[in-house]
């Protein structure tokens, strides 16, 4: 999916939506924050109790709706806030992230990672690696109208 | 909504890298915004004024700021507009300096974000309804579960306060571990003489109602009120009659029935009382031994018993009692040092544990305080000890230290000596862990005044020879190996989460670790609190302690209690999950998964069923809100319209270059 | 040997006192099709058939039709269930939503149904069909003039050439005899499999074409046993408001992405949402890949065991891989 046009992407911001857990990793990148740990600059978070909270739709419509690339974080499996949540989210965002590709949707574009609100540094090297991935693949075609579509003929036929 | 915006300068720290004024003069263009502008230091008196001075200016009803991380001053800022007459609710922060000024000095890229951040709240806000909270009142009793010295001294702290306390306790007798031991270290104080006060403090105040012989079979509820059912289990006594005399003790002829409380070092009669100083001194028959209930003949203590208190056809009971909070005591079992086949598996009579070997030097115990060898009723010469039997050994699943063994192992040793002046201890240690108050002081007196010998090294075998017990170790100081001729091994077994823990743990919905041992909210700063409202922990439960520190959480957890109660009601969080009745198809998929059990069945009239959330015992985690398939549960403030409209937002926006 | 379709009737028969009401098929509009029968008095039991175009999963009728949950006495429901329908059974057992006391179940193995539209591209000038029966590997079409034989390959619905489940997972009273299945485990996902040698880009090209075809009739949802939201779905509530009314592709898209995931873990793959749908688009396949990963990932397959939680529905602490 490195298309042509990476060469001159490289330098915008593309559009990476981040859903961090309020009790880890929105602490994490606070603390990166707080360590002047530099990082790339697409990423924007929306602020959420839980990865339980998390609904794989929420990522699915960014996806469609254009955003280039879902990152998920919350605390690490047994440490979440809540007891439980995570262990929800890791199975249903892992069937998701498994699922994008059928649909046409690269699996990389979005990413589900587990830090904690110490794990300043981590949170750098997951918001860093995951700008380079999405810059990577260039910003997302999107799901759009333009197809050459002809109404009629079955997939089977 | 009219909406006002700010913009925090937070000195340089926000606007060395973010143009603040020209985020300030972007937010305008925003649907509903019609205030924005940009302060130096908004947090400040003078900048909380300016918001509170705009509000009334502009009329506003929702105020975004764009500042420091939300986790610092959401607190603040929700406080500052309540006072200018908002809803607290009415708020939302964007964090531009720890996930945007701070993290990239890139000006141009950060005021982009800073923007789009800000773009994003206000779209929030749009979203925000005022939320408030309910006053919930409490129930002011609290249930202690575990009557050991840390449940104990919780019991009679509250008591002392002027709460009715209720304790549990799963044995026939309050004391616990505590009960057990000669003497504690570093003061080799009588563990009776300063524990059995405290034993008969919890008997006599009129604030503790105590179930002993008796468990925990269900909670509901939460914090400040609380519903438990308690399993009175069958003693076969009516123990309101029994006046603890013994007579049916003394003349019971089951007479080989397991002596829990001496840990199997001797053998009781099948209708017993734990120990003379038991509370409540309560005989009680263990049918698993009773002649009668075996074999149905016997009938003795029955015929025998001054107050006809015998009741063969007792059955479990449940009782309920209705608490406020409850503190878990539930304190530890030892490590089953059977794992450990070099140390003969738990079949060699002269090898036994801490706690067995307390017994034996204990006055009121088998032996009346005699060291003697279980064997042969000798009295041993040499005497090894050896620690970390079942601590620090990731081998058999457990890398943590007890904390206890080292202290405890010390003070064995010297009392042995102090019982047989003329007997050789060794101790075969790994590292001495003594960082308690004098505690180092009283392994360095063992050493120096006492002639223990310290051997630094692990010992890798233990066999029979004749009559001995032939110790193979090293030394790993000297770099030998070492072999003693023992008469006596005390194993120093350690700390092992309390049988049971796992399950009380289900049913209280508090979390612990993959040991069992309960966890704490927070590992520095919450180390009483469990992330379940309302229930405090103390003792052993939580890891492993020595009986100080088990004192003192359990006055801490007294403490939290009384915290509690010095309100009359409580105020919920209304960031809360919340049912849409008209949309909820019934199918419990809420209830299914919350962690916290705080969604329930409702009928409606026309007998449909409902879920309906419990305002008290919602945490918020929105676990139900991500389940429901028609999205008719909305975690409050944090609703699907307002997750999606960030997102449409975002998605929206053009991206720039 | 009896003729199915009188045994059918004949064992509803012996118990229908104990029964509030039966459900099967009856003939339809024409002679290609049959219709669900909701049958509440004894002398109307003749009207139900079976044969190869009993397509319809009753199922979907027990929550969002009956609202079987609420039952006010103790007379059972009475249901004639494929092997593919009983998983659908299952499956709503598994998630409380019937209990399986409440229902007399006729299971029938099945040989597959008839897509009565791949049937009319190959004869478009069939006509006056008077019985269709399948008879080893071809389906027999008697009409008035003559009898016409397809291969079944030619003629069956989608998910019966997929089909690894043709007998009944549970029934009270099997009709007929076990069958073979015609499909082993590793050829299930034959059709998916034909999907994933495209490109990335030309999966979404794939199915930007194939879903810019829908126009949100909802027949897909409707038809779903598992679909159980009724007038609460999401793709049509207003608070929240997931979707917009504007019928554009990425409102299509999304609404199938919806429903999908809605299904992860849940769809027994009855097919039904690809069947009713109009615009003959291959919305099964979406809901197949899902249960591929399932199934792969956590194990499990849904409307199988009635004691199982379907897995996006509970956790695991231990589980390792993911």
């Amino acid at each position: 999916m490195v298309n042509s046009k990476e060469e001159s992407t490289t330098k915008k911001d593309l559009l990476i939506v981040g859903f961090l857990c309020n009790w880890c990793s929105y602490g994490g990148a606070d603390t990166a924050g707080v360590c002047r740990f530099n990082q790339p600059t697409d990423l924007r978070i929306i602020r959420i109790p839980c990865t339980g909270r998390m609904d794989p739709l929420f990522v699915v419509k960014a996806l469609i709706y254009g955003a280039d690339g879902v990152l998920v974080s919350g605390c690490h499996p047994k440490d979440c806030h809540y007891n439980e949540g995570n262990f929800y989210a890791r199975r249903r965002l892992e069937v998701l992230k498994q699922f994008l590709p059928f649909m046409g949707i690269h699996t990389d574009r979005f990413r589900y990672s587990w830090v904690s609100s110490s794990e300043g540094r981590l949170w750098q090297q997951v918001v860093t690696e995951f700008s380079e991935t999405i810059h990577g693949l260039g910003p997302n075609p999107g799901v759009h109208g333009e197809s050459d579509a002809k109404a009629g003929m079955s997939f089977y036929t | 909504m009219r909406i006002g915006v700010f913009i925090c300068k937070c000195g340089t720290n926000i606007a060395a890298t973010v143009d603040t004024e020209a985020v300030a003069r972007k937010a305008l263009e925003y649907p509903d915004v019609v205030y924005a502008t940009d302060y130096m230091y908004t947090c400040s008196e003078p900048g909380q004024d300016e918001i509170q001075q705009a509000i009334e200016e502009h009329d506003l009803q929702g105020v975004v700021v764009a500042a420091c991380s939300p986790r610092m001053h959401e607190v603040t800022f929700r406080r500052a507009v309540e006072k200018a007459g908002l809803n607290r609710y009415m708020f939302e922060q964007a964090n531009i300096r720890e996930h945007c000024s701070w993290i990239s000095k890139d000006t141009e890229a950060n005021t982009r974000k800073a923007i789009d951040l800000v773009r994003m709240s206000v779209e929030k806000l749009r979203f925000n309804h005022p939320l408030f909270s309910s006053q919930v009142p409490i129930n002011k009793r609290v249930l202690v579960i575990g009557g050991g010295i840390s449940g104990i001294q919780a019991a009679l702290d509250c008591a002392e306060g002027g709460l009715d306390v209720v304790m549990v306790e799963r044995e026939s007798t309050i004391g616990g571990k505590m009960a057990k031991l000669d003497k504690t270290f570093p003061t080799i104080d009588c563990s009776a003489c300063i524990l059995g006060p405290k034993m008969v403090d919890v008997a006599q105040h009129e604030n503790i109602h105590l179930y002993a012989y008796s468990e925990i079979e269900s909670v509901s509820g939460y914090m400040g009120n609380f519903k438990v059912d308690i399993r009175k289990k069958a003693t076969y006594v009516d123990w309101d009659a029994c006046t603890g005399c013994g007579l049916c003790t003394e003349k019971c002829p089951a007479k080989k029935s397991f002596d829990g409380f001496n840990e199997g070092l001797d053998t009781t009669t099948a209708i017993n009382i734990s120990f003379p100083q038991a509370i409540p001194k309560r005989a009680k028959i263990d049918p698993k031994y009773c002649w009668y209930l075996t074999k149905e003949k016997c009938k003795i203590c029955q015929k025998i018993c001054p107050v006809d208190a015998i009741r063969f056809d007792m059955k479990d009971e449940t009782v309920v009692e209705e608490v406020g909070a409850i503190i878990v005591a539930t304190g530890f079992d030892l490590v089953d040092h059977s794992v450990y086949g070099e140390y003969g598996g738990g079949h060699y009579p002269d090898v036994i544990t801490g706690l067995q070997f307390e017994r034996l030097v204990s006055a009121s115990g088998p032996y009346e305080g005699h060291i003697i060898r279980p064997s042969d009723g000798k009295e041993p010469k040499n005497i090894v000890f050896i620690a970390c039997v079942g601590s620090r050994d990731p081998s058999i699943g457990r890398p943590y230290c007890s904390g206890i063994c080292c202290m405890y192992i010390a003070k064995q040793a010297i009392l042995a000596r102090d019982h047989i002046p003329d007997s050789n201890c060794y101790v075969f240690y790994i590292d001495i862990r003594a960082p308690g108050k004098n505690y180092e002081e009283f392994v360095r007196r063992a050493q120096e005044d006492y002639g223990v010998q310290y051997i630094r090294g692990r010992v890798g075998k233990i066999y029979p020879q004749g009559e001995h017990l032939i110790v193979q170790g090293i030394d790993t100081l000297l770099g030998i190996q070492v072999e003693v001729e023992a008469d006596l091994v005390v194993l120093a077994t350690g700390v092992a989460a309390s049988v049971g823990a796992k399950e009380l743990a289900e049913k209280l919905r508090i979390s612990y670790d993959e040991y069992g041992f309960y966890m704490e909210s927070h590992p520095k700063l919450r180390p009483v609190e469990t992330n379940t409202a309302g229930v405090f922990l103390a003792g052993v439960c939580q890891g492993p302690k020595d009986i100080p520190a088990s004192v003192a959480q359990g006055s801490a957890a007294a403490a939290k209690t009384q915290i509690l109660f010095s309100r009359d009601t409580i105020e919920t969080d209304p960031q809360i999950a919340k049912v849409n009745e008209r949309m909820c198809i019934g199918c419990g998929k809420c209830i299914d998964v919350c962690p916290f059990g705080s969604i329930q069945w409702k009928t409606l009239r026309d007998g449909s069923q409902k879920a309906e959330v419990l305002d008290t015992v919602c945490q918020g985690c929105g676990l139900c809100n991500a389940t429901c398939p028609p999205k008719a549960i909305q975690l409050q403030h944090c609703t699907d319209d307002q997750i999606l409209a960030e997102i449409e937002v975002l998605c929206a926006g053009e991206r720039h270059g | 040997m009896e003729d199915k379709t009188k045994t059918l009737q004949r064992e509803f028969l012996k118990v229908f006192e104990k029964l509030e009401v039966v459900l099967g098929w009856e003939p339809g509009y024409d002679s290609l099709h049959a219709t669900p029968s909701f049958i509440r008095q004894a002398k109307d039991l003749n009207k139900l058939v079976w044969n190869p175009l009993c397509s319809q999963n009753l199922c979907t009728y027990l929550v969002k039709t009956l609202n079987a949950s609420v039952r006010k006495d103790d007379k059972k429901i009475g249901i004639c269930v494929k092997g593919c329908d009983s998983r659908s059974l299952v499956a709503l057992i598994q998630e409380k939503f019937i209990t399986r006391e409440t229902f007399y179940i006729v299971g029938i193995p099945c040989e597959g149904t008839v897509d009565w539209r791949r049937l009319m591209r190959i004869e478009p000038s069939l006509k006056d069909v008077q019985k269709v029966d399948i008879q080893g590997n071809e389906l027999e079409v008697e009409t008035a003039q003559k009898t016409y034989r397809f291969p079944l390959q030619q003629v069956l619905e989608q998910r019966c050439l997929h089909c690894r489940y043709p007998n009944p997972i549970i029934y009270d009273c099997l009709i007929g005899e076990p069958i073979t299945p015609h499909i082993g485990d590793d050829q299930a996902y034959g059709d998916i499999e034909k999907i994933e040698q495209y490109s990335l880009p030309d999966r979404l090209k794939f199915w930007e074409k194939e879903l810019d075809r829908c126009i949100r009739c909802y027949a897909c949802r409707n038809a779903c046993p598992l679909c159980v939201c009724r007038d609460s779905c999401i793709a049509e509530t207003r608070t929240p408001k997931w979707l917009s009314q504007r019928c554009d592709l990425k409102e299509k898209f999304f609404y199938h992405m919806i429903h999908a995931i809605h299904l992860a873990g849940r769809c027994t793959e009855c097919g039904e949402c690809e069947r009713v749908c109009p615009m003959e688009i291959p919305v099964t396949l979406i809901k197949k890949k899902l249960n591929q990963i399932v199934k792969d990932l956590l194990d499990y397959e849904a409307g199988i065991d009635p004691q199982k939680q379907p897995p996006l529905l509970t956790f695991d602490p231990g589980e390792k891989g993911i």
